[in-house]
């Protein structure tokens, strides 16, 4: 969590110090919209010399709008346009922050699941595959949904069809784990090339693609990429809520809080009759149901599926846990730290996408930022224990 | 020979202290080349800890080491090898992954260049082994040998040998060899400790088993709480004497039950003011409380059976490694191998889970607090409510804080447990004694009516001690079942109504009234053969 905070405030202070972006805004001037040039001493003209313009007056019904010279860059009398120019902070603006929580809403739905994996210090490697391939399982279930499909059916279907496939998954992961007495690394790191195997040898074989597009508009632009004030806030929304639920069910349910005992002591927790198995895997069982409903939010926004949707994710999910705080070695993690853990990750690509650094660098900025987040968190937590 | 009596090692008032403990109190012990030289003494006696310290696992606080007119570095493990001092662990300190050749040679590799040369490796450990028991394939993983033979290879590994083929240990200790061996392999295993100390090598022979110290060691030195008592020539000692000097008392009236030790004259006295004298007379010896049949585990329990009655407390005696934690677990449901039943009110406990044995009214404090109890990452109340969350919980599962704050608030007053907040508060903030009152309250809630109690008061000061002894009598009295498992003695006989004694997973036998006596029960506890009363119902 200070992690995080802290790499907020200095991107956001760097940002303040930097040259800030121009964002053009273009006003469209209503028919009956009268447009009056005023000099430095605030009196209005038809025509002005360009030096002598100090602002533009926008009359219309009687409403009064002020625009000083230095904000519009261009008026064109015959487009009847104003072109506003405003300069923005480079990091905190509207879209842009709403963009990097966008981004990491996908593997912060599943770093929500994965919270819990670790907490029991277990792992689960497989997640990225399990997306993809739920993504894939949905995909074909939309295309075969008429164009014409209100949203109101194919929202459920897209999200019954993604959830059954990714739970389906976590239990095997888990039951198997379990079962066979085998660690957790070994299982899903299997799953992990099982499924991304069967991702792309699906469509493959059915339709001879490598992605699955077609879907309903309602499904898209009507639900999970619907607009609002300028930006697409629905994985945000999807994030936010699956962050909560996860919040109340690990703080303020039995189950959640058996998770912790048992990450804190296993022994201890068969010793306390906790049904240590059963809590296993159901943990493994929802985080694949919430790589189910994080694909189908990834099928909704980019209208598609492609057979490597969610390559790589498992890292850069169990490092979004880690910077938020969990401890692999078990007992230890929040919900909370894991979803920032994500919008930190995205924090960092987006700042090196404004900064203009080559992406080829990212890979190297994230490692590093990982290992640096973990060694400040692992050095509060020794400060406070020795303080206890 | 004078010069056989002249002693090699000399360990001259050794004191040791581990936090409150004082495990080692101005001790001091002399040792012969070429004899077989056992410590002995009941747990916690401090035979162990005088073994570590010559080997210098252990730094002294006070006294000094000298082998051979040379003062050891104390705590310095690599000083008393460099010497010639060897230790052969009670846990087999191994890597059972590794070749038998590859885990004697782990310190000190052949190489050839700049890969290992396993043909020298396995020549050298051959030669090792093989003077020990030629039957050894040192190119075998450890892991697959039995116990014995694991325990063979890390006597062999303390032969080491310098160039011109001489072994270069001098002095061996060998810390309770046998524990974890069936009796055929420790009879090797002293065939091999007597053949040790014919070549001149001095045997340190820590053990409690009184049959061993008989069959092959020369002299015995007996510890009692820490301090030295005597160092007898076997010979010339029986085993009542041996057995006296142990305990550190005559052994003139049968019914020594409340008489002689400090412990149990301070728990009698304090259980006394507090007005919680544990009465018998509350046994309701018409009902089964707790009903065990043919209890077996395969390797761990051998046909057990035993009642409880409502509002007895019945003790388990015995040494470590007897099977009674094996017992306490396979009762919780704990051991999924186990066979026999298990009835609680005359209801048998359906299935081998802990949770099934929870809700037929059975608790369970294990003996390791730390890795078997305590959840350090959680607060106090969810270490507390632990077994009980989700009995108090609303529908779904989700916790119903206020009943669990009366829960928690009601117990932490009751057993007085100091924490400065119930849920910021972690464990590893408690002191011990608080972490133990903080188990068993765990197990205070309705529906509790059998308590198992694994080792209660190991390692808490005398004070909480006592408050332990209060809680565990005030929950007899009100009609709980208690078996409690105690290696302190005087601990056991004051808090018991009846003991059992058990050895190598099965009931010796059990004492009851006057039959009570440390003497009773370290006689059946070492004894080999099962004894002629043995409960083999």
């Amino acid at each position: 969590m200070l992690v995080i905070i802290m790499m907020m405030g200095l991107l956001t202070v760097y940002g303040m110090f930097t040259d800030p972006i121009e964002q053009k805004t273009r006003i469209e001037l209503d028919e009956n919209a009268v447009v009056k040039l005023v000099d430095r001493d605030g009196n209005e003209h038809d025509r002005l010399a360009r030096t002598q313009i100090a602002g533009y007056r926008v009359v219309l019904d009687g409403e009064v709008r002020n625009y000083s010279s230095k904000d519009i860059e261009r008026y064109d009398s015959s487009a009847r346009t104003l072109i506003e120019v405003k300069e923005v902070n480079r990091f905190l603006n509207k879209s842009n922050l709403v963009l990097i929580a966008k981004d990491a809403s996908f593997f912060a739905i599943i770093a929500v699941g994965m919270t819990g994996v670790i907490i029991l210090a277990g792992i689960d490697l497989s997640v990225g595959s399990i997306y993809g391939l739920s993504a894939i399982v949905g995909a074909m279930a939309l295309q075969s949904l008429p164009a014409d499909t209100g949203w109101i059916i194919a929202v459920p279907v897209a999200l019954l069809v993604c959830m059954t496939v990714g739970t389906l998954c976590g239990l095997a992961n888990g039951a198997m784990s379990v079962g066979l007495g085998v660690h957790p690394f070994v299982i899903t790191l299997g799953m992990m090339a099982v499924l991304r195997g069967l991702t792309v040898v699906i469509p493959q074989e059915l339709f001879a693609t490598q992605s699955i597009s077609g879907f309903p508009s309602s499904f898209t632009t009507g639900f999970f990429k619907a607009e609002f004030y300028g930006v697409y806030p629905v994985p945000v929304i999807i994030m936010i809520l699956t962050a909560v639920v996860g919040w109340f069910v690990l703080a303020k349910t039995v189950f959640g809080r058996r998770v912790f005992a048992i990450g804190g002591n296993e022994t201890a927790a068969r010793y306390t009759g906790i049904p240590v198995g059963r809590v296993k895997v159901l943990v493994y069982t929802i985080t694949g149901a919430l790589c189910g409903l994080s694909a189908c939010a990834y099928l909704g926004y980019y209208g598609a599926a492609e057979t490597n949707a969610g390559n790589a994710y498992e890292l850069q999910v169990i490092a979004a846990t880690v910077i938020g705080g969990a401890s692999l070695m078990g007992g230890r993690g929040t919900v909370i730290g894991a979803v920032l853990g994500a919008i930190i990750i995205q924090l960092i690509n987006n700042t090196l996408i404004i900064f203009e650094v080559d992406t080829s660098y990212n890979q190297i900025v994230m490692g590093a930022a990982i290992i640096v987040a973990v060694v400040i968190d692992q050095t509060k937590q020794r400060i406070q224990a020795k303080r206890a | 020979m004078s010069d056989a009596d002249t002693p090699i090692l000399i360990a001259t008032n050794i004191s040791k202290r581990f936090g409150h403990t004082q495990a080692l109190d101005d001790v001091s012990v002399s040792f012969r080349p070429g004899e077989v030289h056992a410590l002995m003494g009941e747990n916690g006696a401090g035979k162990s800890t005088l073994g570590k310290v010559i080997a210098g696992l252990h730094a002294q606080n006070t006294g000094t080491v000298v082998l051979d007119g040379r003062e050891l570095i104390p705590g310095s493990l690599d000083d008393a090898f460099q010497a010639g001092i060897r230790i052969v662990h009670q846990e087999l300190a191994q890597c059972p992954n590794l070749s038998v050749a590859e885990n004697l040679s782990l310190h000190d590799m052949p190489k050839k260049r700049f890969t290992v040369d396993f043909a020298e490796m396995e020549r050298r450990a051959a030669k090792l082994v093989h003077q020990l028991d030629p039957n050894i394939d040192v190119t075998r993983p450890l892991g697959y040998l039995s116990p014995g033979r694991r325990q063979i290879c890390q006597i062999a590994a303390s032969l080491d040998q310098d160039e011109s083929g001489k072994t270069q240990a001098k002095v061996i200790v060998f810390d309770e060899p046998t524990s974890s061996l069936s009796i055929s392999e420790a009879l090797v295993l002293m065939d091999i400790t007597r053949e040790l100390a014919a070549m001149g090598l001095t045997i340190i022979y820590v053990s409690h088993r009184m049959s061993e110290i008989f069959t092959c060691c020369d002299r015995v030195s007996v510890l009692r709480d820490g301090r030295f008592v005597a160092t007898n020539v076997v010979r010339d000692i029986d085993e009542p004497t041996l057995v006296e000097q142990m305990l550190g008392r005559r052994i003139t009236t049968p019914d020594a039950k409340h008489a002689s030790s400090p412990i149990a004259e301070a728990i009698e006295e304090t259980l006394a003011d507090a007005g919680a004298t544990h009465d018998s007379s509350a046994v309701d010896a018409k009902k089964i409380m707790l009903s065990v049949r043919n209890l077996r585990s395969p390797g761990k329990l051998r046909d057990i059976s035993f009642d409880l009655h409502p509002g007895e407390i019945l003790g388990v005696g015995g040494l470590v490694g007897a099977g009674r934690s094996e017992l306490m677990d396979a009762i919780f449901g704990l051991d999924r191998l186990a066979s026999g039943e298990i009835l609680v009110d005359g209801e048998p406990v359906p299935a081998k889970h802990p949770q099934s044995a929870i809700d037929a009214g059975i608790g369970y404090v294990p003996e390791d607090r730390r890795n078997q109890g305590l959840f350090f990452n959680l607060g106090i109340d969810e270490n507390i409510l632990a077994p009980i969350m989700a009995r108090l919980a609303k529908p779904m599962g989700i916790r119903s804080l206020d009943k669990e704050l009366d829960a928690v608030e009601s117990r932490v007053e009751k057993f007085q447990i100091k924490t400065a907040s119930l849920r910021e508060t972690t464990p590893g903030e408690l002191s011990g004694g608080n972490q133990q009152k903080l188990l068993i309250a765990r197990w205070m809630m309705k529906g509790t009516r059998v308590l198992l109690l694994d080792e209660p008061t190991r390692g808490i000061d005398i004070g909480t001690k006592t408050e332990v002894y209060k809680l565990i009598n005030q929950a007899a009295s009100e009609g709980d079942a208690i078996l409690l498992v105690s290696s302190e003695m005087p601990e056991l006989l004051a808090l018991s109504d009846r003991i059992l004694v058990m050895g190598e997973g099965q009931i010796k036998g059990e004492l009851v009234g006057d039959e009570m006596t440390q003497t009773n029960i370290l006689t059946l506890a070492t004894s080999e053969e099962q004894h002629a009363g043995a409960t083999s119902m």
